[in-house]
């Protein structure tokens, strides 16, 4: 068998790392830097990758190169600031009306999800985007797994809210 | 069952993380009380929504950057690799499902399959023909192989067919047919089994990726991708059931 190095085991996992770093710092240049800070700590460390899940391995690093940019920045206070709408994910497919309610339902969840407080919006994006199991999460989030299912459970509470779908009329199909 | 338990097990039952009895519990719920039928609807509906959210994908400078980190440490990291392989070639359980010929195991083929997985995301050559006609992807296929691959479209159950291509794995043309779910690609490496004409599911993780394998009508399916377990098997059973 071939050696496993760290472009082949940890690099496809540079989109996710990013997409889950992007979501806890809420902005691209920060994202960068925590993933770039990251990728250092994962080169060195790459010799302690026993198991093999470099996907959850990758997120808990990133999930430490965050927490202690945030604890030296002393800033864990959580903003609103919203994003440029640059990103969203219109489907050609659809007639021009479709794809404009599309966006604006993006644009609504993405601001609903920003809302929310880092801790709900974490387990969130792990569990729904990228598909980890509450196991995984718990190790990740370095919290046990009850804790990670009364998160999910309020932060999905949360989201139903903000996004009216407890309201008797449903307004987002 | 009680609303009261429904409530507190609905998001595991959800996430496939409660076991079969508590699972059969919740559903025959469910059925029978409409305000927990109204919930469960509002979490799925909240799910389709959520899954539907922006994913950042990491911006080319940024991959470049850590690129060039890498290859930096590159002479340490190779020795470092070569005593992690040796673990990984300890730790890989032995009795898994062979490929073709005895003598190739099935955890060498299961690193071949996440190697041209990857390959195939990297380098920008996920498809020679893309389409999500299973009309135009079969044919396609045609001459190239010796051996037809059953293509099928899984849409209706949530895994569209987006193209196929030549691969190779085991040392021989295989059919490598892309499945998507979400942001997530599922590569299908389909070639003629050499012994047993069905075996059941089996499942392993390599490096972060989800694998599945299984021979049906006498036909060899890797399945792999790193969506979660649970969802790579439901992909596997509706193909399975096409």
């Amino acid at each position: 068998m071939r050696p496993r190095l760290f472009e082949e085991t940890v690099l496809p996992h540079l989109d996710a790392a990013f997409n889950y770093a992007r979501w806890l710092t809420r902005n691209d240049t920060d994202a960068e830097d925590v993933v770039q800070d990251a990728c250092v700590r994962a080169i060195r460390f790459f010799s302690s990758l026993r198991n093999d899940d470099a996907r959850a391995w990758l997120f808990t690093i990133v999930r430490n190169a965050w927490y202690s940019r945030v604890s030296r920045k002393a800033n864990v206070a959580e903003g609103t600031r919203l994003n440029d709408g640059q990103d969203e994910w219109p489907d050609n497919a659809l007639d021009p009306e479709e794809r404009l309610l599309q966006q604006h339902t993006i644009a609504l969840v993405r601001a609903a999800l920003e809302q929310l407080p880092v801790d709900f919006r974490e387990v969130i994006v792990l569990r729904e985007i990228e598909g980890l199991s509450y196991k995984e999460i718990a190790e990740v989030a370095g919290v046990p797994v009850g804790t990670v299912m009364s998160r999910l459970a309020r932060a999905r509470e949360r989201l139903q809210t903000i996004l009216k779908l407890n309201a008797p009329r449903e307004t987002l199909r | 069952m009680s609303c009261e338990l429904v409530e507190r097990d609905l998001d595991a039952y959800l996430d496939r993380e409660l076991d079969a009895a508590a699972s059969t519990a919740v559903r025959e719920h469910v059925r029978t009380c409409a305000a927990c039928r109204r919930q469960f609807a509002r979490r799925e509906t909240l799910s389709r929504l959520v899954r539907g959210a922006p994913y950042y994908s990491a911006p080319d400078r940024l991959r470049a950057r850590v690129l060039a980190q890498s290859s930096q440490s590159h002479s340490v990291r190779r020795v470092l690799a070569w005593a992690a392989a040796a673990v990984l070639v300890l730790s890989v359980g032995a009795g898994m499902t062979l490929w073709r010929a005895a003598s190739m195991r099935g955890d060498v083929i299961a690193a071949e399959v996440v190697n041209s997985h990857v390959r195939s995301l990297m380098a920008n050559h996920l498809f020679d023909v893309q389409s999500t006609d299973l009309h135009t992807v079969k044919p396609w296929f045609l001459g190239k192989l010796d051996f037809s691959p059953p293509v099928v479209d899984l849409a209706t159950s949530g895994f569209p067919l987006v193209g196929g291509r030549l691969d190779y794995v085991g040392g021989r043309p295989v059919a490598a047919l892309v499945y998507q779910r979400q942001k997530h690609t599922i590569n299908v490496f389909v070639s003629p089994a050499g012994g047993d004409p069905s075996t059941d599911n089996v499942v392993s993780t390599v490096r972060g990726f989800n694998l599945l394998h299984w021979i049906h009508n006498g036909m060899s399916f890797w399945a792999v991708s790193d969506l979660n377990s649970a969802e790579l098997g439901e992909f596997a059973t509706a193909l399975q059931a096409s």
